[in-house]
């Protein structure tokens, strides 16, 4: 057993250079990343947000849209591990990709950053509604906000907005608060309320409505206030991440540089909330944040190591299971209150919150349920900003055999008793029915004298004494004196 | 209507008492059984609801295996009795035959089902 795990990791060893993972358990790091820009000078204008993901140890490959040679696979490889779509005016992308072929990508387990930007392309609109968002239908329409907008904000139209309702996930936008609030200039979307997987990240202050600023407001707009969302992440069921934002501006050196004063605030920031909320967002988005693997899920009856084949059922056992989070560099003990595991069949019999001891191992001890069947262990865990975690482990439950049931219960003694008395009552009834003696009834008769013993048993007339009826299918059995013609005894049968 | 007096009451236990005091001796004893067997039975009934029902097998094959005496026990009686036109070919031995083979088998199941 254990050379042939051996042999398997040796061989996914060598294995390993030649595949093309997305977020590998195994090799999370060397990330290649496609940037696909409708113009290049969004390489000097964006330099900031680049440089922090190339010092990060991320390869970026800088490619226009509309390449021709633009390639995300080749021979069933993928070549990428991540794309960044800055391109929001692109109506058709170049080479062979398409909006299929990203949502391809994305369902391949990769990850995606997609910005739009005011009069974004149709294609840019269809990806995003693949994941879940949909941009506000008038392209030249804009996020206006007469209150919370950046006092810096020199056209007065108040589309620049200072927006500061962040979601509340440390793993998302990390443990660092990101005082200062963030400039964002572009076009609004809402989020489909159907997809679950999708949420906002950076969402509208109520005020906000989304419209052409530079066109007269004649009817009233179709986004307003919080359904506004600004940027929005998500995470699909293969836990491939997405980002969507509706502002490129948002990641631009000039707005991570500038100064920051929300209107009708007395706080100024020196620096716009930009660069911690764009970097600790693509830090969640590859995967260097919240990204969890589990391994080694153990389970044994308590007292013994060994795991069993079976269990029986009222059996105590202990499970373990090792959960570790990838920090960008190494893997570190996951810990957390909330991990639990289901003891499964159709539905789960036990759920028990898992204790840890901070290294990574999370255990519990529990009663194999009164039920006898084919279990799962399974822990499911999904968490805000986490990947998910799926495990399951199939266990087979027995009844207690014959000789392992309880025996001499004193509770139970009186039926034990009842039992037996039962069995010796059979045996004294059985004797006393074979061998009891017929007891005589005495009836008196009165027989007429002309009698003889042949002739008028017939027509014996019985008198019964007043304690006795006699049955006409009684037999009687009869001595008479036939002397004195009197009957002395008859008993009946 | 005839109003019903506690004379008339006694009066019909008295008849009843002298028309069973007719039954064939026989009779009488698988009675008795009968009696014995519902009397354990009712005992075990009212000790199950005083101590509760834990170790309900053993408490089902007490009861049962009264319950099965109880029910054998009158289907011997209903054969052995002469009154009875139905059975009136069944010899009274093969009958108590029968009554012990079942018996027995009710016993079997029984001492298994104890625990």
């Amino acid at each position: 057993m254990m050379n042939l795990s051996r042999s398997v990791a040796l061989i996914s060893l060598f294995l390993l250079p030649l595949l093309s993972f997305s977020f590998s358990v195994d090799n999370p790091t060397d990330r290649r990343v496609l940037v696909l820009l409708d113009d290049l000078s969004l390489k000097s204008s964006h330099s900031i947000f680049f440089n922090t993901l190339k010092s990060r140890g991320f390869d970026l490959d800088f490619k226009l849209a509309e390449d021709s040679k633009l390639a995300l696979q080749r021979y069933g490889q993928y070549l990428y591990d991540g794309l960044i779509i800055f391109a929001p005016s692109t109506e058709r992308l170049g080479g062979s990709l398409d909006s299929k072929s990203i949502a391809d990508f994305v369902d391949s387990g990769r990850d995606l950053i997609l910005s739009a930007d005011t009069s974004a392309s149709d294609l840019i609109r269809g990806i995003a509604t693949e994941c879940g968002v949909d941009f506000d239908e008038d392209s030249s329409a804009m996020v206006i906000d007469h209150t919370s907008f950046s006092v810096s904000d020199v056209d007065g139209d108040h589309t620049l907005i200072a927006a500061d309702d962040l979601v509340k996930s440390d793993v998302i936008l990390g443990k660092t608060k990101i005082e200062a609030p963030v400039l964002f200039r572009g076009v609004a979307h809402s989020l489909n309320p159907t997809n679950n997987l999708v949420l906002k990240v950076l969402s509208a202050s109520p005020s906000a409505y989304s419209a052409n600023p530079s066109s007269k407001l004649s009817s009233p707009p179709q986004l307003t206030g919080s359904a506004i969302s600004l940027v929005s992440v998500m995470q699909a069921r293969n836990n491939a991440r997405v980002v969507i934002s509706g502002s490129l501006q948002l990641f631009s050196d000039r707005l991570i540089r500038s100064g920051v004063q929300k209107a009708g605030s007395p706080n100024q920031y020196e620096k716009s909330g930009n660069e911690q909320f764009v970097t600790e967002l693509s830090k969640w988005v590859f995967h260097e944040r919240g990204h969890l693997k589990a391994g080694s899920l153990v389970h044994h009856r308590v007292g013994e190591t060994d795991e069993p084949a079976i269990y029986r059922i009222k059996d105590d056992l202990e499970f373990s299971v090792e959960i570790y989070e990838w920090s960008g560099k190494s893997w570190e003990p996951y810990v957390a209150n909330d991990v639990q595991v289901q003891f499964y069949m159709m539905s789960p019999y036990v759920l028990k919150t898992l204790s840890t001891d901070k290294k990574g191992l999370f255990y519990t001890s529990f009663k194999v349920p009164d039920v006898y069947g084919v279990f799962q262990f399974k822990v499911e865990y999904e968490k805000l900003g986490y990947s998910t975690l799926s495990l399951s482990k199939q266990i087979p439950v027995r009844p207690y055999r014959h000789n392992e049931y309880e025996r001499f219960i004193p509770t139970a003694y009186p039926y034990y008793g009842a039992c037996f008395t039962t069995m010796a009552g059979f045996f004294v009834f059985s004797f006393v029915y074979l061998y009891h003696k017929y007891l005589p009834i005495p009836i008196s008769l009165s027989i007429p004298a002309s009698c003889n013993e042949s002739s008028c048993l017939d027509s014996l007339t019985l008198l019964p004494t007043d304690q006795i009826f006699l049955r006409s299918s009684s037999t009687i059995s009869v001595s008479v004196d036939s002397e004195q013609g009197n009957l002395i005894e008859a008993i009946t049968l | 209507m005839v109003k019903s007096t506690s004379k008339d009451a006694q009066d019909l236990f008295r008849s009843l008492r002298s028309a069973y005091s007719a039954t064939p001796t026989n009779l009488k004893i698988i009675d008795l059984y009968v009696v014995f067997a519902v009397f354990t039975a009712l005992i075990q009934v009212a000790y199950m609801a005083l101590v509760g029902s834990f170790p309900f097998n053993s408490f089902l094959s007490g009861v049962l295996s009264c319950i099965g005496t109880a029910v054998l026990a009158v289907c011997l009686r209903i054969q052995v009795n002469k009154e009875n036109k139905e059975f009136k070919d069944l010899a009274p031995e093969r009958a108590f035959a029968d009554f012990v083979l079942c018996n027995l088998v009710l016993h079997l199941v029984i001492i298994n089902f104890l625990g």
